[in-house]
């Protein structure tokens, strides 16, 4: 039975993986063809992917009997179902196709990480140490997924600003034909790119939190000055000093643009930078079995 | 001389009201922090700590976060967002509450704005009805030229900043409290010991409390499938020679008493002996890999455990002798449960069995309810920021010809206008219908 999940598991990575990379194609295909059925199809494999992402998670759940975000590999899987989540309710909402050409590399990377740096072994469901048998942990990492996810996209969406703003700043009236012209105005960029970050930026206050006081049940330190619990505060302030800089002193368009790229290279470097650069109590996270507490 | 003293409180009211100082600092917290995260921290890891080079350890930034300065700018950070708070308290205040209706169509906003032209009278109470329909709470006034009106949906949300800045400085109370008052200790002892709680090992503070916890068992439990369960201590609290309380705490599941809270952190295994020196039975308690030893009273000799085959059925050991300060053991060898050995000619040892050795952190923090408050406010003031935004919507009516005349209205939510065109369209829509 186990076995049998297990392949299923895997199969559905696998699924997930193929849905994921086609569709990347897709959109950049269909944002240099602008043909339609193009983009349908690009729309289409993101759907399917996301489906084979929450079976991968579901079954993953099912394996482990506990919730799949103790590793690396879980949290990743998790990190890019709350991308693409976030990205298909802007797509759906906001009907901006473009965004997914610069949104799904990102997932992409992602997973290229998994499939390069983490063995089989690595992969699959492991015992988890006492201090991660925690409810507060589950808050803790959804929270995280979502919030993470949604600054993701406004990665994406600072990017697509950089571009349109550049090739305007060149005297280039942007051509009906040109991949710049797939996307909106800089105006909405700009305010849907702040929107997603009034979304997040209370998701990871909350992340932060559920984290303190999942420390404080297990470790009885509710802040311990670890490099992960440092780095997802400077991640805190770089989005608290754009909202405020944003409000306070009209920081909009190409400043904005600009924070939310190391806004979201901090959230990378939290996740990956911390764990394989600055080990501490967060050393779980690298899927090393056997390390307690 | 005095007008003199009141510039200068004058002039650091300033510096302390910009927001401009409150982004630099918070910058420079970031900063600071991120390269207390590059160099090893004393709290995390103390042995690397010691590796760094003098110099780095004498400026402090190997415990960069306990460190004046890092105090210092959390402290500056602290009453700069104080000095705003009470700077912008009395404006919100009347954004909230003391809402009056526009004089003139300028004061109208621009980015979110229409006019409706009709009768003055039903317009009004046009205005009035679908705005109280729609949740706003709504002030007018009549004035030369017609009628102004200012309405105010979800006025709470105003607060969301001035909430979420004061909660700042409420989690900074809270870990004061936490490093001044209170206590930190750590202790690891066998199934079947007693300790005073106010003997055990402390890294900050002093135990006031003079109860004592008795360790009844100390287990590594194992699920079916072999993964590990959790380490399950199972305690009593006495005071004045009465057991109190008696509980089982495990990983992620502590016990309070008194507000000192005792966590499980650490396990090691161990196993109960009988040392037997001339008659005289001594129990012995050690822990596996020399965590601890054991001198016969009246020799040289000592005793440690350096490995453990915790077999429940059959535990095995592994021991080794020293004698004075000498480096190599004067004698080695296995015992299994029930065996009982000579130690050279001095003493015999039996091994009765295993014993769990448990380690737990204890805690008196008189600030964490503090610190809870303070996220709770944090998460509070965001979620009426960010989930719960201000709107309001005012309009001047200025008479034409006759009773007709012509409605300026316009919309803002809080310092954003984005998001508020849909709402108004609606309302513009509802008044238009009526």
């Amino acid at each position: 039975m186990d076995q049998g999940l297990q392949n299923l598991e895997t199969s559905s990575f696998y699924v997930m993986l193929m849905a994921y990379t086609l569709c990347m194609i897709f959109y950049w295909i269909w944002i240099g063809t602008k043909n339609v059925l193009m983009g349908r199809f690009a729309t289409y494999l993101t759907i399917t992917g996301i489906i084979a992402n929450t079976a991968a998670i579901f079954l993953r759940m099912i394996i482990a009997g506990r919730p799949p975000l103790s590793n690396s590999y879980e949290f990743l899987l998790t990190f890019v179902w709350g991308i693409i989540f976030v990205y298909l309710f802007i797509e759906y909402r906001y009907k901006l196709r473009s965004l997914g050409a610069f949104v799904m590399p990102v997932a992409f990377l992602i997973l290229m990480f998994i499939i390069m740096s983490m063995g089989p072994e690595e992969r699959i469901a492991q015992a988890i140490p006492p201090a991660l048998k925690s409810k507060w942990l589950t808050f803790h990492v959804v929270t995280a997924m979502f919030s993470y996810g949604a600054f993701a996209i406004s990665f994406g969406l600072g990017i697509m600003y950089l571009l349109k703003i550049s090739e305007e700043g060149k005297g280039k009236k942007s051509s009906p034909q040109g991949i710049i012209s797939r996307f909106p105005a800089l105006d909405m960029i700009d305010e849907l790119s702040y929107k997603v970050i009034g979304f997040a930026f209370p998701l990871l206050t909350l992340c932060i939190i559920t984290g303190a006081i999942w420390a404080n049940y297990a470790w009885g330190t509710y802040w311990s000055w670890d490099p992960k619990e440092t780095w997802s505060l400077i991640t805190w302030i770089i989005y608290a000093a754009y909202l405020h800089a944003r409000l306070m002193y009209g920081w909009k368009g190409k400043r904005a643009a600009w924070m939310t790229v190391f806004g979201f290279a901090a959230v990378l470097f939290t996740f990956f930078g911390v764990n394989y650069f600055l080990p501490g109590l967060h050393s779980y996270a690298i899927s090393q079995p056997n390390i307690i507490a | 001389m005095k007008e003199q003293r009141e510039g200068i409180v004058e002039d650091i009211w300033r510096v302390f009201s910009s927001m401009k100082l409150g982004l630099v600092l918070l910058g420079l917290v970031a900063l600071v922090a991120g390269v207390g995260t590059v160099f090893p921290q004393v709290n995390l890891d103390p042995e690397k700590a010691k590796e760094v080079g003098r110099i780095w350890q004498t400026l402090g930034f190997t415990q960069i976060y306990s460190t004046i300065w890092f105090r210092l700018l959390m402290g500056l950070l602290c009453i700069n967002l104080i000095v705003c708070s009470i700077q912008r308290f009395q404006g919100i205040y009347n954004r909230t509450f003391a809402l009056k209706p526009p004089e003139s169509i300028s004061t109208v906003p621009n980015k979110v704005k229409a006019k409706l032209r009709g009768e003055g009278e039903p317009l009004k109470i046009s205005v009035q009805d679908v705005l109280q329909r729609r949740g706003f709470k709504v002030t007018t006034t009549e004035g030369d030229k017609g009628w102004s009106f200012i309405a105010i949906k979800k006025r709470l949300g105003n607060w969301g900043s001035l909430i979420s800045h004061i909660s700042f400085v409420v989690l900074v109370i809270g870990a004061i409290m936490g490093t001044t008052m209170g206590f930190k200790g750590f202790f690891m002892i066998s199934a079947g010991t007693t300790i005073p709680i106010n003997s055990i090992n402390v890294s900050r503070g002093t135990v006031k409390q003079d109860f004592s916890v008795h360790i009844y068992s100390a287990e590594d439990r194992f699920l079916a499938d072999g993964e590990r369960d959790n380490w399950y201590t199972d305690m009593g609290i006495i005071e004045n020679g009465q057991e109190i309380i008696r509980q089982t705490i495990s990983v992620n599941h502590p016990l309070t008493y008194k507000g000192v809270t005792f966590y499980q952190t650490n396990f090691a295994n161990g196993v109960r002996l009988t040392a037997d020196i001339k008659d005289h039975k001594i129990p012995v308690v050690l822990q596996d890999r020399g965590g601890n030893y054991f001198q016969a009273p009246g020799t040289e000799l000592y005793l440690i455990v350096a490995a453990i085959k915790s077999d429940p059925q059959k535990p095995i050991i592994q021991y080794q002798v020293y004698k004075g300060k000498s480096v190599q053991p004067v004698q080695t060898g296995q015992v299994s449960v029930g065996q009982t050995i000579d130690v050279q000619g001095e003493y015999k040892l039996t091994l009765e069995g295993n014993a769990g050795f448990t380690g737990l952190q204890v805690k008196q923090d008189p600030g964490v309810i503090v610190v809870w408050l303070g996220c709770a406010l944090l998460l509070l003031g965001l979620l009426l920021s960010f989930y719960w935004r201000t709107m309001v919507v005012l309009g001047v009516f200025e008479s034409g010809q006759g009773t007709d005349g012509e409605l300026t209205m316009g919309a803002m939510a809080g310092k954003v206008a984005g998001g508020v065109q849909e709402e108004f369209d609606r309302l513009i829509h509802d008044i238009q219908a009526k």
